[in-house]
């Protein structure tokens, strides 16, 4: 009889083979004082935190805590309840207000977490005559939300519009209504959609609509931060959007909004917003609150643009190899796992808190040592950051050796 | 999905697959119709996921990702590949 998880086995070992001795190990960070949104102190030491997707750096606005206190005080710890039984208080149909006109759309549904939002929608929204077609790309949350749909799931490759046009093409005899599942900035390497050209083809096709996820967009792109579509030029195209609250906005949640005159119905059949409680209200207000602040963040956006080509500029100069230009995300891609391991654990030990991603977990199966800018990071801060990201980069012998010796000079 | 019991695709799906899963297979497993993509081949998730794509290119289909759980084999795939071909005409 094999024991309960040995199927897991291969990943065990993979782990022990990188993890197994006494060094640090990504699983285990632990924050034991949060100093601001740049810098904790996690084991001992001031670390600068570059991966934390908290792009406008908003976890501390002083309105949102405010806000946040004052509802903690009025309406207690949590709601006990799901958003359809006795979970949604004023505050939940004001940030649902608030996410209407922050989008410009008529109905908005808020969820617990990003992830239920995804779940929840992309199980229910198509039927089983219906089609999702996919990126290749798409988020966990994605996969597992299309996992219980029942129409049929296609994946098209990652940002190409050609290849997503031949497969509505091999479709467009097929009765079913089709759904395009995209992102507006893809989460590991921080590439954005061609948006333009994916409405383009959208729209030589008929039942097809369009949903993207701006998790890692909104607040980042357009000039009231409503994510790429806004940028774009394409608000009108996309049919559903959903986001989350756990990124840009600070604090934690998930949404889905959009145009469709029958979209309420789905508050009573997606089951991730039926059978789990809503968000508490301390949340739901500061979300409210940040989310103001993200439509009139264009300082913040260009703060954290700004950081993020210093960040991208410093480490190319360095000699080491940035998944994406002109992104809120800077992804190193490293050589193999036990290298990005151990420039991981350089990192860590100098100071300086990235994302490790391994695969299955990346796409085209790379080691990255993911990092993410936040607005509120200094010059000094990413000065220090792209010091520290040189001198383990020589140490691992992740740079050739020319720039290696600079940077020890250096 | 499962094709009916004694059912065998044609010679041609399963040497266009052979060809393919050559770039795959790095061990150098002997490839019958029999074989099993992930107790055989040791296939995870992200290998699945590029070699279908490859499959989806040299038959010009779109293969669902519904029906991949019920896929073990290099014949089931076959089977499912001939199927979906014959639905696209
Ligand atoms: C693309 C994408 N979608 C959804 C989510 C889930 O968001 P949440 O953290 O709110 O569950 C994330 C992040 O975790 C993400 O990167």
């Amino acid at each position: 009889m094999a024991a309960l998880l040995d199927r897991f086995a291969p990943i065990m070992s993979q782990r022990d083979a990188l993890f197994g001795d006494d060094g640090v190990n990504p699983f285990q960070v632990k924050m034991d004082q949060v100093l601001s949104q740049t810098e904790a102190m996690i084991g001992g030491r001031r670390t600068i935190l570059v991966g934390t997707n908290n792009y406008l750096g908003l976890t501390f606005a002083p309105e949102a805590l405010k806000a946040a206190h004052e509802a903690l005080d009025a309406c207690g710890t949590g709601t006990t309840g799901s958003r359809v039984a006795n979970g949604t208080y004023y505050g939940h149909k004001e940030l649902e207000d608030s996410l209407c006109e922050f989008f410009n759309k008529e109905h908005a549904m808020v969820f617990s977490t990003g992830f239920l939002a995804n779940l929840g929608i992309l199980s229910t929204l198509m039927g089983p005559e219906d089609y999702i077609l996919m990126d290749a790309d798409c988020h966990a949350s994605i996969y597992d939300g299309v996992r219980g749909s029942s129409a049929q799931i296609i994946r098209f490759r990652h940002n190409d519009a050609a290849d997503l046009d031949k497969r509505l093409n091999r479709l467009a005899d097929k009765p079913g209504n089709k759904l395009i599942v995209i992102e507006g900035i893809y989460s590991m390497l921080g590439d954005k959609a061609p948006l333009a050209e994916i409405v383009a083809v959208k729209k030589k096709y008929e039942n097809v609509y369009l949903l993207s996820d701006e998790a890692h967009s909104l607040g980042v792109l357009g000039k009231y931060g409503r994510g790429l579509p806004e940028e774009a030029g394409c608000e009108d195209d996309v049919d559903f959007i959903v986001g989350t609250f756990s990124k840009s906005v600070g604090t934690v949640g998930g949404f889905c909004v959009s145009n469709h005159p029958q979209f309420d119905i789905l508050r009573l059949m997606t089951r991730a917003y039926v059978f789990t409680a809503s968000l508490p209200p301390s949340v739901v207000a500061s979300a409210t609150v940040n989310l103001g602040l993200v439509k009139n963040g264009g300082a913040l956006r260009k703060r954290l643009m700004r950081n993020a080509n210093k960040l991208h500029a410093g480490l190319t100069a360095i000699g080491l190899k940035i998944a994406s230009e002109n992104s809120p995300v800077v992804a190193v891609v490293a050589p193999d796992p036990v290298m990005a391991v151990a420039f991981w654990r350089g990192l860590i030990e100098a100071g300086v808190y990235v994302n490790l991603a391994l695969p299955p977990a990346t796409p085209y199966g790379y080691s990255l040592l993911r990092a993410s800018l936040c607005a509120a990071h200094t010059e000094e801060q990413l000065d220090e950051v792209i010091a520290i990201f040189a001198e383990v980069a020589a140490k691992v012998g992740i740079v050739a050796p020319a720039e290696k010796k600079r940077v020890a000079v250096g | 999905m499962n094709a009916p019991t004694g059912a065998e695709p044609s010679p041609d799906t399963l040497a266009a697959l052979f060809e393919i899963l050559k770039s795959f297979n790095k061990a150098g497993i002997a490839l019958t119709p029999g074989t099993r993509f992930s107790e055989d081949l040791n296939f995870d998730s992200l290998i699945v996921m590029e070699f279908v794509a490859e499959v989806e290119d040299a038959f010009d289909i779109s293969v669902p990702l519904n029906i991949l759980p019920d896929v073990a084999t290099i014949r089931e795939l076959a089977l499912a590949v001939e199927k979906i071909v014959a639905e696209d005409k």
